[in-house]
């Protein structure tokens, strides 16, 4: 379930929710307080499941009592528009959302080169037009100024419409967030420990990764989550094999983020995700996609799959990810590139364990000390281009982070952490962070 | 069945039918810039015929064939360090010719966001486009020498496709000069343009991206090199690789460099020891640009085995001379530079002496001292130059 998702529902239902969630959290040391919990979500489920059918039912007593109008451009919507007349409860059709994160990063061995940022402000909408159909939308502007003389940049993030089509299932449509990882989807500083989103779902999985195309997203009573679709693909003619961007992030080298996006290539997704145990969350994703749009005259196929975990066990908030990326025919597509610094892996990978504990709470003030172990490689292999001309496999950097989120107020956090870095130790440094989401 | 099950059906379906229609597509390598062999327009078609046309000129020996021969790349079929021109033919030009192929893919002359100066045409990019390069060999002193537009405009009339030029242009053309000057150069444009021979792509090079044939070992070894930023570090401004679009490299970013080029005493102006040619700071809206004082366009390399001489002063005439001057200009600089009266060496002596310091000594393979070991040795070059020699267009297995 996505954030944007989640913003939706209506107030009583997120009242269950979390009440599920507060239960799952706090009481799931003992089989029958998990029965219990398990119980509520199956109840909470069910309720979404009576409104929206009911929802649904009003909308066709309405419908067969006002015809359609003629079709007319919507009228700009704002928050504090009133509801339309087929909305089901007192929520607003028009919902503003937000989030952002400020920044400082302080290098420990090159303190000269301490930085802060407006690393993203967002602002977005979801707008309700019936029951069962939204549009959401995510606007994005990092570092703060963007302009021809600025590193910055502005970027739809998200833009989809999504139709519930049964109680069950869901269809989206558009510029939507990959469900993969624990974080793509949730990226939100308060869904997160540490001042930065972890290396694994930013190297490996290219973070906050989107593509354009149709989803399903099926949710079931028994805690399954299933989304799967057909998408856009990654661009491997832009790989810039003189750059070190590849090294970074080999698949952030070459998304395409839905702008005037190389389309001749389709992609297959799926993702499966099981809450049927309060506090646990075990999933996996799998992406792949020919990604050479037929520019190149060989062909490569990208593939992507992690599986995740988090469990949250009383004051614990445990996860673990594993993910992995693979190239095909690189061979071929680096003949010609031999010799330059970047040459395209034929495989990279990463993993993660994370821990944290909720070790103070006073009023909505709330501590959570952390620490993460995260090692990646992104160029894990290279294929064989022959002796003297085959690049060696890149180090695995590994990571160890220390630290700790403050909630200040539901939706804000203030974060500071410690990294420390095994291989390139010029990067060890100290972060601090603000983050607010809403 | 049920709502639910039948919408998954569905849309399972509408995938199947999406992944089915994207499978068999693709079925060729994207030449993006590789030309089609459609026949010359009508202006393309006069373009061929006036761009070998001697009469045009005061010699009535020099056409632009001449010093761009199709036989060699449009580039000088002779050694000369620059080529020879005027009424007699007895006048020597200021710099090397260049080939003109590839170079329906230059841009105007501007400055990049990083600002870098980049495009324009000359080896000081002065033209903003080939008809605007098209124009200046007719009326310079040393090259077509002709007195003036109008004198040009009356050999043009008197030409044998004259009758060819006032049908597609006008049968009054001839009496408006400068419009017919302007249609000469825009048919010399368009024949630069449509004619595939100016833009083959047809090099083993070529064939290897297109998956046809497999570089050697050698030129493998060679083409590393060549794109290694440690080594060769050529591709830094010869790019070697296909664009996001899949367009065929240029080997060039149109971009300009500060070589420091030794003095090169084939050339007669060098005599005068005042005399400095000063590349891009010469053209009068650069003046105050002190900085740019020495640097000269960078070149295509496709075909670059086929030069006969190399660089804007034709310095070198051999492609292992010039390919040891670049990995050797730091580490063994007594080699290309005469000594002063102290016997220290004149670097970069082409250059007045104020000028010196906006040479090229940052990057590879420049960035060495006296002494130390060239980025390239021997062997490297030569593998080098096997690989540059796969650039010659008209490859055939």
């Amino acid at each position: 379930m996505t954030r944007p998702s989640l913003r939706a529902l209506p107030s009583k239902t997120l009242l269950a929710a979390s009440l599920a969630l507060a239960s799952a959290g706090a009481f799931a040391q003992t089989a029958t307080e998990a029965d219990l919990a398990r119980r509520l979500d199956q109840l909470a489920a069910e309720l979404a499941a009576v409104k929206a059918q009911l929802a649904q039912i009003q909308q066709q007593r309405a419908t067969a009592a006002n015809p359609p109008a003629p079709a007319t451009p919507a009228a700009p919507a704002t928050a504090a528009a009133p509801p339309p007349a087929a909305a089901s409860d007192n929520t607003p059709a028009t919902v503003i959302t937000s989030y952002g994160e400020i920044n400082y990063n302080r290098p420990t061995k090159a303190n000269q080169n301490a930085q802060a940022d407006v690393r993203r402000f967002v602002l977005g909408y979801q707008h309700r037009f019936d029951a069962k159909t939204k549009v959401v939308t995510e606007l994005e502007v990092e570092h703060a100024v963007s302009s021809a003389s600025d590193s910055g940049e502005v970027e739809v993030e998200q833009a989809y419409v999504e139709r519930q089509v049964t109680p069950t299932w869901a269809l989206r449509a558009g510029l939507f967030l990959m469900p993969a990882g624990l974080l793509n989807e949730n990226h939100e500083p308060t869904s997160y420990y540490g001042v930065e989103r972890n290396f694994v779902e930013t190297a490996i999985i290219p973070s906050t990764w989107r593509e354009g195309g149709l989803q399903l997203v099926g949710n079931f009573d028994n805690g399954l989550t299933v989304q799967g679709g057909l998408s856009t693909s990654f661009d491997l003619n832009k790989w810039d094999a003189t750059s070190g961007e590849g090294k970074e992030s080999p698949l952030g080298a070459i998304h395409q983020e839905l702008s005037l996006a190389k389309s001749h290539d389709v992609a297959v997704f799926g993702a499966v995700n099981w809450r049927g145990v309060p506090g646990l969350l075990l999933g996996g994703s799998l992406f792949t996609g020919q990604a050479t749009q037929a520019q190149a005259v060989e062909k490569a196929r990208i593939t992507l799959w992690d599986l995740h975990a988090r469990w949250t066990p009383g004051r614990f908030d445990l996860s673990a990810l594993y993910t992995r990326g693979t190239i095909s025919n690189t061979a071929a597509l680096n003949a010609a590139l031999v010799g330059n610094p970047t040459l395209i892996p034929k495989s990279f990978d990463g993993y993660y364990v994370q821990a944290a504990y909720k070790a103070w709470t006073f009023e909505d003030y709330a501590l959570s000390p952390f620490v993460r172990w995260e090692q990646f490689n992104t160029a894990k292999s290279y294929a064989d281009l022959g002796p003297g001309l085959t690049p060696d496999a890149a180090r695995a950097e590994r990571v160890i982070t220390l630290g700790a989120n403050l909630q200040v107020a539901p939706g804000i956090v203030v974060k500071a952490d410690y990294q420390r870095f095994r291989e390139n130790t010029d990067q060890n440094r100290v972060n601090l962070g603000l983050g607010w989401s809403f | 069945m049920p709502l639910s099950q039948s919408f998954v059906w569905v849309v399972a379906a509408v995938c199947a039918a999406m992944l089915a229609a994207c499978g068999g597509g693709g079925s060729s390598a994207s030449d993006a810039n590789v030309p089609d062999d459609a026949p010359l327009s009508a202006q393309a078609a006069l373009g061929e015929k006036i761009f070998a046309d001697v009469t045009l000129s005061a010699s009535g020996r020099l056409a632009c064939a001449s010093c761009h021969s199709a036989d060699n790349a449009h580039s000088p079929s002779n050694g000369l360090a620059a080529q020879l021109g005027g009424v007699l033919l007895d006048q020597q030009g200021r710099r090397s010719a260049p080939s003109t192929n590839y170079l329906s893919f230059n841009t105007a002359f501007h400055f990049a966001s990083d600002g870098t100066p980049t495009g324009g045409f000359f080896w000081d990019g002065r033209a903003a486009s080939l008809q605007e390069q098209a124009a200046q060999p007719f009326l310079t002193s040393f090259e077509m020498a002709n007195a003036s537009v109008a004198d040009l405009i009356a050999k043009l009339a008197a030409a044998s496709y004259a009758e060819e030029f006032r049908r597609v242009f006008g049968p009054d053309i001839f009496s408006r000069p400068d419009d017919a000057m302007a249609r000469v150069t825009l048919a010399l444009q368009q024949y630069q343009k449509e004619d595939a021979d100016f833009r083959a792509f047809s090099s083993k090079y070529d064939e290897f991206l297109r998956d046809n044939v497999a570089l050697s070992a050698a030129e493998l070894r060679g083409l590393a090199l060549f794109n290694s930023p440690g080594k060769g570090n050529c591709a830094a401004c010869h790019p070697s690789g296909k664009g996001a679009d899949g367009s065929f490299p240029l080997f060039t970013d149109f971009s300009y460099d500060n070589l420091g080029v030794p003095r090169n005493a084939a050339l007669a102006r060098n005599d005068d020891p005042a005399y400095y040619d000063l590349g891009l700071c010469e053209r009068a809206e650069l003046a105050g640009r002190a900085d740019l004082c020495g640097a000269f366009k960078v070149p295509s390399l496709r075909n670059v085995a086929q030069r006969h001489v190399f660089f804007h002063n034709g310095r070198f005439s051999t492609l292992k001379d010039a390919l040891t001057f670049y990995a050797q200009r730091d580490t063994h600089p007594e080699k290309w530079y005469p000594l002063n009266s102290d016997g220290s060496v004149s670097k970069f002596d082409d250059l007045p002496p104020q000028y010196r310091a906006n040479v090229n000594t940052s990057e590879a393979p420049y960035d060495r001292l006296p002494g130390d070991a060239p980025a390239l040795s021997d062997a490297e070059i030569d593998d080098v130059i096997t690989f540059l020699q796969t650039l010659n267009d008209g490859f055939r297995r």
